[in-house]
Parts: structure tokens; sequence; C-alpha cells
């Protein structure tokens, strides 16, 4: 009774042992990885920062409206600097999922494995968002110039309706990318824009039937019989 | 010679016709209606006033689709005598041929300037193929300033309503005379003599895949005529009457396309313009008069309409555009009502050296940042308009004039402003 008791004992310790034995590696790995996935990290935000100050990428974010946007959500940090920081953290991260993967424990490995073949994608909708946010500012404002220089009517309505709608298909673009709730993105997308038309068209039709009237039946007269319109050469 | 853009059956051309001692060159794109008047005074001028003179009329053409090369090829003055000159005894060759390179005047003037360096061309001239005013002496007074009196270019003057050439009175000839010094009252004017050595250097530069090329080249040859020292004049044409515009063309898009150029130049030869401080008068020739001239109506109330849907909406571009008091001041203007509204010389200066301080600095995007300048522009123009209203020519040429000595005074702010930018 007391040799099977002993006999237990050791072998559980023997296996905790074997089990710590094996997985003291996975550990060490696991720690060196991480350390060096921290250098890499640090060296990448030092030198992306320094190339982004190089090629004036503040400058560019201040003309293109992306530093305003910024500090409108209370985001003082310069965005080179945002962006160092959140490379450091992706190229932190990837080599924190490979150093558990080390471990070699199955829950943990499938979860990484899920975690890299979604990365691809958390990418392509941020560059998504990215680009669509800067195209929605460019032409919003490319809009509102056009609209304030041919003297048509509430310019800045028209410019808001632009970025608005650059901003919707934009946000169910990187949505549809991430898989998430796709039929219902979709849906939703198709709903919001046709909304936003229909409202147009009975807001100009119904609520504005006055001004419809006047604005197509100043566009027919001008194709029938020209105003009277400057005559002056500019140059 | 780098010729290699021109096509074959040119340079077989020019090996035939050897050499020419007076070359024009005229630039078209569907102008079959005015185009004949033009080759005939060309015609008619060298017979009248260069009738010893080997000539040759080279015709660079976008492409018509009209049958502005047949007419260039048939046009001719059918009697000498009407206009009081011998039939020519060794007639004047031609040369039609479509250009190449980017659709645009740079690019026709590109082909002109290499045809006039390979016929060895002494003096060289372009006109506009829309014009409808021209006549033979303005052979004389574009290419003779250049034969006989040693000048490389001539830069044409004209007669022209009061409230004409806005965007020359205003920004592009007090701008070009504050930076370079000489005092040419139609930098873009279209109409241009120069000497053949002359045509041979603007060769030599590269910006024929630029907006040169496109729609920058009156300024361009100005500019590089007078920074790179060669002798510039002027010469006094008269009137000069256009073929009617297309009515849609889009005043934002042609400003946009002058400034930028004038922008674009300030960067090549800042070293240049920066240490300049006196302007001169160049030398002028021809006759002045009067001339009669159609009668122009202009809508201010729209224009001020326009500033101050500009002063409401594009308030934060030009924000980061304008200098805080500029920007301040340029606000007020907005509450004023149409018939009290003026915009003073001082700030015109002001705004346009900000423009061309952020244009450099590249504070938005160009395009953008240059269509912003719209509604200041009209605003401007109307209080011009509004300012001269009651005025005789000679009052509103003081008036240019005073605008020109305001651009000079102010060339420190600009250096200032350039060098921060």
């Amino acid at each position: 009774m007391q040799g099977s008791f002993w006999q237990t004992l050791l072998g559980a310790l023997d296996a905790f042992f074997a089990g710590v034995v094996r997985f003291l590696p996975g550990l060490l790995a696991a720690l060196l990885i991480l350390i060096i996935g921290l250098l890499i990290a640090w060296l990448i935000k030092i030198v992306v920062r320094r190339a982004l100050a190089v090629a004036r990428f503040d400058h560019f974010c201040d003309a293109s409206g992306v530093s305003q946007v910024l500090s409108r959500a209370d985001i003082r940090a310069a965005p080179s600097r945002l962006v160092g920081a959140m490379l450091f953290w992706l190229v932190f991260l990837s080599f924190l999922m490979a150093g558990m993967s080390a471990l070699e424990v199955p829950a943990i490995s499938r979860l990484i494995a899920e975690f890299f073949l979604y990365l691809p994608r958390i990418l392509a909708a941020l560059a998504i968002l990215l680009v669509g946010f800067l195209l929605a500012n460019f032409l919003s404002r490319a809009a509102l110039l056009a609209a304030v220089n041919a003297n048509v009517p509430s310019p800045r309505a028209i410019s808001i309706v632009v970025k608005f709608l650059i901003t919707i298909l934009s946000f169910a673009m990187a949505l549809e990318q991430l898989e998430i709730a796709k039929t219902i993105v979709v849906a939703a997308f198709v709903i919001s824009f046709g909304a936003v038309m229909f409202g147009l068209a009975i807001a100009f039709g119904l609520g504005g039937r006055d001004v419809a009237k006047r604005v197509l039946e100043r566009q027919l007269k001008d194709r029938d019989e020209p105003r009277d319109k400057d005559t002056l050469s500019h140059i | 010679m780098d010729d290699t853009f021109l096509s074959d059956d040119v340079r077989d051309q020019i090996k035939e016709i050897g050499e020419a001692d007076i070359l024009v060159g005229i630039p078209s794109y569907n102008n079959a209606r005015t185009i004949g008047q033009v080759v005939r005074a060309v015609q008619a001028g060298f017979a009248k006033y260069f009738p010893d003179e080997r000539t040759l009329i080279v015709n660079s053409d976008g492409g018509s689709t009209d049958g502005t090369q047949d007419i260039v090829r048939t046009a001719s003055v059918a009697d000498y005598r009407t206009i009081l000159a011998a039939h020519p005894i060794r007639g004047v060759h031609r040369i039609v041929t479509p250009y190449h390179g980017v659709p645009g005047k740079g690019s026709a003037l590109r082909t002109v300037f290499a045809v006039a360096k390979g016929v060895r061309a002494r003096a060289c001239a372009v006109v506009d193929s829309d014009l409808r005013s021209i006549t033979p002496e303005w052979l004389d007074l574009l290419l003779a300033p250049v034969l006989h009196q040693g000048f490389d270019f001539v830069a044409p003057l004209y007669h022209r309503h009061k409230y004409d050439g806005t965007i020359t009175n205003s920004i592009v000839y007090p701008l070009t005379r504050a930076l370079y010094g000489k005092r040419v009252r139609q930098p873009i004017g279209g109409d241009f003599g120069f000497s053949g050595h002359l045509a041979a250097d603007y060769l030599e530069h590269e910006v024929w895949h630029s907006d040169v090329a496109r729609f920058g080249i009156d300024i361009w040859m100005t500019t590089t005529a007078i920074t790179n020292g060669y002798n510039v004049c002027q010469s006094f044409l008269g009137a000069k009457i256009h073929d009617v515009k297309d009515p849609g063309v889009d005043l934002s898009a042609m400003l946009m396309q002058v400034v930028s150029s004038v922008f674009a130049l300030m960067e090549t030869h800042t070293s240049t313009w920066k240490d300049v401080r006196d302007t001169q008068a160049v030398p002028l020739f021809g006759f002045e008069y009067t001339v009669g001239l159609e009668p122009i109506h202009v809508d201010v109330g729209r224009m001020v309409g326009i500033f101050q849907a500009g002063a409401r909406d594009l308030s934060p571009i030009w924000e980061r555009v304008l200098a805080p008091a500029t920007f301040a001041e340029v606000r007020g203007l907005a509450a004023t009502d149409t018939t009290a509204f003026r915009f003073p010389p001082g700030l015109w200066v002001r705004t346009v050296y900000d423009f061309a301080a952020a244009h450099k600095g590249k504070a938005i995007n160009r395009e953008h940042l240059l269509r912003s300048l719209t509604p200041l522009y009209l605003g401007r123009t109307a209080s011009f308009v509004m300012e001269n209203e009651h005025a005789g020519s000679a009052e509103v040429e003081a008036a240019i004039e005073a605008l020109c000595l305001e651009y000079e005074r102010m060339k420190p702010y600009l250096v200032e402003r350039w060098e921060t930018a």
C-alpha cells in the first residue's frame, strides 16, 4: 500500500518534471522570439518614423485633412508617430503569436493559425478605409470648389452628400472584407444608399418643388436663349 | 539637332527648303473659319515688308477635322496690288504638318522651333490661328525688331477694352513684372516675335512633356527670354480680336492653368527673382493709337455673389493658405453689400503672394488650391470694374500701374512667405 503510494507520487512527479522539461525549451524559444520581436518592432518603428519624416508624411496628412480628423477624434500624436506605433504593435503581436505557437499548445496553435489567416483581411480593410477616407475628403472638396465656382446653390450640402456616400461605400467594403455579417452589410449599404438618393429625390421634388421648377426652367431657358452672360475676356 | 519628334516628311521638306530668313508659325486646331485670313495676312506682310527675304509659313496642327490644313495649303492673296506690294518673286514656302507630343499649343510651337532651327531662320514669329484683327503690319512689328534692331524677343502690346484681360492685368503682368524686373505688358499675349537663336534655345529645355507643352507656353516663352538675359522689347499691334470663344470654357480651369504656369516658373527661377528689386521699361515699337472696341457686359452682382459664397464655404481652405491678418480682412469683405464692395489692391497682392507661397509649400492639393482662388479673383475683378466704371482707358491703365507698384512694394513680403513655405 505504502509502496504503491510512493510509486504513484514519484510517477506523478516524473511526469510533471518530464512535462516541464518538454515545455521549457518551448517557453525559452517563445521568450526569445518575443525579445527578438520586440527589438525588430522597435527598429521598424524608428526606421518608419524617420522615413516618413523625410517623405514629409505629416505635411501630406495636414494637406489631405487626415490630421484634422485625428485631432477631431482627440488623437494629438503626429500621424508619422501613429503609423510607427501601429506598425510596432502589428509586428510585436505577430511575433507574440509566433512565440506562443512555439509552446505547442494545440488550442493556442489553432487560434494563432486563424489569426494569421485573418491578418491580411484586417490589413486590406484598413487600407480600404484609409483610401476611402482620403478619396471622400478629396472628392468632397473638389465638389465644394466646383459648386462654389459655378455659383450653384448650397455647395456645402453637395460636398457633404459626396463625402457621406463615399464614406458609407468604403465602410461597407471594409466590413465586407472582414466578413462581418456579410449579407447584413450589403443589405444595409443598399438600404442606406437608396434611402439617401430617395430622400434627395423627395426633398428636391416635393420639399423644394418650387426650386426644382425654377432650376429646370432656367436650364431649359438657357438652352433656348442664352442669358446675358459676362462678355469680358479674362486673359 | 534633336528633331526626332519631327516626321520624316517634315525633315524632307526642311532639306528641300534649305535655309529661310523668316519663319512664321501658326499653331492651329479646328480653325477653318479664321486661319485663311491669318495666312493671307502673313503672306501680305511678307510681300510688303520683307520682299527680299526667304520666307516660310509653318502650320503646326493638332489634328483638325474641319479642313484647317487644306485651307493653309491653298490660301493666297488674290491681288498683291491691293496691298501696295509687288507680287513676290521668291514665293512663300509652306510646311503644313500635324505636331507630335502631348496635345497643346506648346507641342505645336515645339515643332515650329525645330523647323526654325532646321532652316536656320534669323527671325521668327508665332501668331494665333483664331485672330480676326491680324494685319500685314503685325509681321513687320513682330519681325523687324529682331531682324533690324537686334532684339531676341518681341512681346505684343494690344489695345483692349478697359475690363478685358483681367487675369493678365491683376495677376500675370504685375506679378511677372515684380518678379523679373521687366515691364512686359502682355506676357501671355500669344503672338510673339523671336530670334532663331532663341528658338534653338527654347528647344534645349526639357519642358515638352510638362504643362508648358499643354497650356503654359506663352508665359514660359516670355519668362525664359527675360530670365536668360535675352534682349526683350514689345510692339504695339492695335486691337486683338479673336474668333468667338466657346462659351462653355470654365473660368476656374482657365485661371488655374494660367496661375499654375506662373507659380511653377517662380519655383524654377527662384534664385533669379529673389534679388530683383527694381523694374525697367522695355523698348516699345509701333505707333500707338486708340481703337474703337465692342462694349462689354459684366455681371458684377454675380461675381460678388461667388466671392461671398467662397467666403462662406471655402474659409477652411483660405484659412490654411492666407496669413491670419489677410484671412480676417478677406472674411470682413464678405459682409459688404454689392454696391459698396471693394477689394483693396494691397489685400489682393497679399492674397496672390500667399497663394504663391502655399503653391510652393503644397499646403493643400495644388488643383484645389488654385480653384479656391476663383472666388477671390472674381471679388477683385468685380471691385476693379466698379472702381473704374466711369474711368477712361488712361485712368484704368494708371490704376493697373498703381497695382503693379503695390506688387513691387510688397515683394519682401513674398520673399518672406516663400522662404517659410
